[in-house]
């Protein structure tokens, strides 16, 4: 069943995913740092305040995902950063997070050779958020 | 009057331009940042940079854009977009060029091609998926250049504090 886009039942089963994936545990081995996104509001399109995810990810596990607020989000050692609209495209699978980063669409903040590093491991989380079944807010 | 203490208090200088300033697009400031981070945080990358003059165009051919990166020995000045007059051209999508920054440099600072990333860029190379103009003569400017690209060996430098496990 859909669970409503970035919610706490939304974030629980992107865990799950994340935590079933061995594409994910083995690329990741080595990542400890705590990954925020930022979920900026997009009034008209009925989601009217913004949200922050932050990812507890530590060797390959993902101990913890909650929803909070974006300031939450934006404390954590990676950033990412993007619109509403945008988040869902790369949900959706319209937008691959590694071009949306080069063309500015997603705003990274952080140790770039670290991210660079476990590209494969953020492509991977990237494929997890497509598995979780979404009520979209605008649809 | 020169103020001695004036050196050490001067700001520090970062060896990496951008020639569009503010208007720099998010492409060039993630290579630029990129090669920054990884001169900065080792020493041996650091001295490939200072002794590299070329200027090297980076393509990413699923979003249509590029930048050239004009290597003036120590300096970095990077502009959107392709200029002129470069000695080399990378041209990939995106996740190859992201790829080509996760190359292992092996033996005598060599990029290892042989172990399973390296092999994967040199398939994409033969599928004429990464296509690299001007090789000719510039094969040293490309390992420094791949060296200065390369993330991998500078796990001693990560930006944050270490977390133990729970």
């Amino acid at each position: 069943m859909a669970v409503e886009a970035f919610s706490s039942e939304w974030a629980q089963l992107f865990k799950d995913e994340v935590n079933k994936s061995p594409v994910y545990r083995q690329a990741a081995k080595g990542w400890k740092w705590r990954v925020g996104l930022v979920v900026e509001a997009e009034p008209d399109r009925n989601f009217p305040e913004s949200r922050g995810i932050v990812m507890d990810l530590f060797e390959g596990d993902a101990r913890d995902i909650a929803v909070g607020t974006a300031d939450e989000a934006r404390a954590c050692d990676f950033v990412i950063t993007a619109p509403y609209s945008r988040w869902k495209q790369v949900a959706m699978k319209e937008l691959d997070a590694t071009r949306g980063m080069l063309q500015g669409k997603l705003k990274l903040k952080g140790d770039l050779p670290t991210i660079v590093r476990y590209t494969k491991a953020s492509q991977e989380l990237t494929e997890c958020t497509t598995r979780v079944p979404v009520a979209w807010p605008d649809e | 009057m020169h103020d001695q203490g004036a050196g050490r208090l001067a700001r520090r200088v970062s060896p990496v331009e951008y020639a569009d300033g503010d208007d720099a697009s998010a492409f060039s400031q993630m290579l630029g940042g990129l090669i920054e981070a990884n001169v900065e945080s080792r020493r041996e990358k650091r001295a490939d940079f200072e002794r590299l003059r070329a200027r090297v165009g980076v393509f990413v051919t699923d979003i249509d854009e590029g930048v050239t990166l004009d290597f003036q020995d120590g300096h970095l000045v990077v502009h959107n977009g392709l200029q002129p007059g470069r000695d080399l051209t990378i041209r990939a999508d995106a996740g190859t060029v992201m790829q080509l920054s996760s190359v292992n440099i092996g033996f005598a600072g060599m990029p290892n091609y042989l172990d399973s990333t390296g092999r994967e860029v040199v398939a994409k190379m033969l599928r004429g998926k990464l296509k690299i103009e001007g090789l000719l003569g510039n094969l040293t400017t490309l390992n420094q250049v791949t060296r200065l690209f390369s993330v991998q060996g500078s796990a001693d430098q990560e930006p944050a504090p270490d977390r133990s496990s729970p």
